[in-house]
């Protein structure tokens, strides 16, 4: 089966530095995956979204404010902090 | 204006992230609100710790409906979320919840005015379809300082509408006036507040160039984040100069995610399609599909206010009133409904109300607010009609006053400006100031004859008895002289030409 992927793109997008032998593992295993989501898209299955998840209105919250945890407790979970921000290696890429 | 050469054609199309106007986040209680100290609106929920479980906001939801009814767009019987997932620290859970199939508006127009050749000729009319718009989460805020970066998670989770229109957008006139109508809508709508300074509306914007005539579209860039209208404007006649200097140069546009500096009033490439993201967005386990009734739809559409394009009609074609005074009115839903009690009030001269509350009402309660636009540098500020000291009413009771004749239009903006201080009805002000017009008859008749017999405006007479209509105004000057100003002038003219006659 032909790779419908491009390994170096994906282990650059996944932020991973891979050696030769862990693509070439990789890259057979990720076929084997997409030939079982390939099967299942051969399946004969309605375009519909799944009826088994759908609720109705009565499933929303109402737009009531409710408890935060707080600056201190929110940085105290995080490996860095600083002036009650989270602390992380500097990042450029605007991604919002 | 952009200066385009005419055998180009620019081709854009805009993604207008809006911040909904509710109290909670989107899928966590957690409230939110501008300028709180970093980190304090969050919760277990925004944060997305073990064991949690998002909830759609009702309020949200309904927002986001009544957008797409103000906009005249199908409700969709069902809508669903997925996780659009990447690595970034702005996000904490490493997906945003966005809905990608299923979005909660599909379809839909804005209709958008173009400025006309000067300030009392109203330009061209379009229509710019909108493709869809669905509810996402905002993400959190970044600052970099020194060899790191601060994260501060308050605006992750607000309820983020993300307005996508088709590429029907033509110049950056175009999408300056769609941005200015889609605030207009949205704020009229009380579906957000779109205050650009505070981040509550912001923009990505597509770019594309071709030959004029041609039908294929040329490759596009997208320059993101830009947060204010002029920002949008200045970056697409950046963008299409740009392409254009590109394309007759031999060279090819590379189809790249672009970011721009406002105060270099340049744009920088952010990454090229090589480095595009791959989202893996699937459906989000979490969040079960949601079925819209029909009611909620029906109960929504009547929240739905007029048009403003549609009152700006009703006011020049129904009304009477000029555009320059219909086109100001309409664009504050508080202000118009503030001109029509007013007409109700007194409904035979709408333009006289009208001039009263686009000029003078506006210009004082700006000069007692003194608050600059913040959404939209070119616009007036919105003003704040519940602290104006004049009621609906009474202004209507002063143009009255003045169509009766019992003061005139000049001695009007002296008891408006009056009633702008103290808050009183116009009679009580004439009254206590005297300016009460003399429409005594008898003394004014006598005055008029007078006047007449005075061999000083015996040439005029002659005139206005040749035929000279205009020749009648050199009487009425003495008149008034000998009245000190308190004659009723329509008393006067009827005076003359029986006298006269």
């Amino acid at each position: 089966m032909a790779e419908g992927f491009d390994i170096d793109h994906l282990a650059k997008l996944a932020r991973l530095s891979l050696t030769a032998e862990e693509k070439a593992l990789y890259s057979s295993q990720l076929n084997q995956i997409l030939g079982h989501f390939q099967a299942l898209a051969d399946a004969d299955l309605p375009a519909t979204i799944d009826d088994a998840r759908v609720v109705d209105e009565a499933a929303l919250r109402s737009d009531e404010p409710g408890p935060v945890l707080g600056a201190e407790a929110v940085t105290r979970i995080a490996p860095a902090s600083r002036d009650g921000q989270i602390s992380v290696p500097r990042v450029v890429d605007d991604e919002s | 204006m952009s200066n385009v050469p005419s055998d180009w054609e620019v081709v854009i199309g805009l993604e207008v992230h809006v911040q909904l106007h509710t109290r909670a986040k989107v899928f966590a209680s957690s409230p939110w609100g501008f300028g709180k100290e970093p980190n304090e609106q969050v919760d277990p929920v925004v944060l997305g710790l073990p064991g949690t479980l998002p909830v759609v906001n009702r309020e949200a939801v309904e927002k986001s409906i009544l957008f797409g009814l103000v906009v005249g767009a199908e409700i969709p019987e069902r809508c669903a979320w997925d996780r659009k997932n990447y690595f970034y620290p702005d996000n904490p859970k490493n997906y945003q919840l966005t809905q990608k199939d299923f979005p909660v508006v599909v379809g839909g127009q804005v209709e958008i005015e173009l400025p006309g050749a000067s300030r009392n000729v109203m330009g061209e009319h379009k229509f710019i379809r909108i493709h869809h718009a669905h509810l996402e989460e905002d993400v959190g805020k970044l600052s970099h300082a020194g060899s790191g970066s601060l994260v501060d998670y308050n605006r992750a989770g607000v309820p983020l509408l993300e307005i996508v229109t088709e590429p029907d957008l033509r110049s950056s006139a175009e999408a300056e006036a769609f941005l200015r109508s889609l605030v207009a809508m949205l704020t009229q709508a009380g579906v957000a507040d779109c205050d650009m300074e505070k981040g509550q509306l912001r923009c990505d914007c597509n770019v594309s160039v071709r030959r004029r005539g041609a039908e294929k579209l040329g490759t596009r860039t997208e320059t993101k984040n830009l947060n204010s209208i002029s920002s949008v404007r200045d970056t697409v006649i950046y963008e299409t100069a740009r392409q254009i200097r590109e394309l007759e140069a031999g060279r090819s546009i590379t189809q790249e995610t672009r970011g721009w500096n406002a105060e270099l009033a340049r744009g920088y490439v952010l990454r090229d399609k090589e480095d595009a993201h791959d989202y893996r967005y699937f459906p989000d386990p979490d969040i079960p599909t949601l079925k819209i009734s029909r009611e909620t739809v029906a109960r929504l559409a009547k929240q739905v206010p007029e048009n403003l394009y549609d009152r700006q009609r009703r006011y020049v074609e129904k009304l009477g009133l000029p555009y320059t005074a219909a086109s100001v009115l309409v664009n504050d839903r508080a202000l118009a409904e503030w001109f029509e009690a007013a007409v109700a009030a007194h409904p035979t001269n709408p333009s006289g109300i009208a001039n009263l509350v686009a000029n003078d009402l506006l210009r004082d309660l700006a000069a007692s607010a003194g608050a600059a636009g913040a959404f939209d540098e070119a616009a007036p500020a919105p003003v704040s009609l519940a602290s104006c000291p004049i009621k609906p009413a009474q202004l209507a009771g002063l143009v009255k006053l003045t169509d009766d004749g019992v003061i005139s239009k000049q001695q009007a903006k002296e008891v408006f400006t009056e009633m702008f201080k103290t808050g009183q009805d116009a009679a009580a002000i004439v009254d206590a100031k005297g300016l009460r017009q003399n429409s005594d008859t008898g003394e004014l008749e006598k005055i008029v004859k007078e006047v007449i017999a005075d061999p000083a405006v015996a040439k005029s007479i002659a005139e206005y008895r040749a035929g000279n209509e205009k020749a009648i105004n050199a009487l009425k000057g003495p008149i008034m002289k000998r009245t000190q100003g308190k004659a009723n002038p329509v008393l006067i003219d009827q005076l003359l030409r029986k006298f006269l006659a």
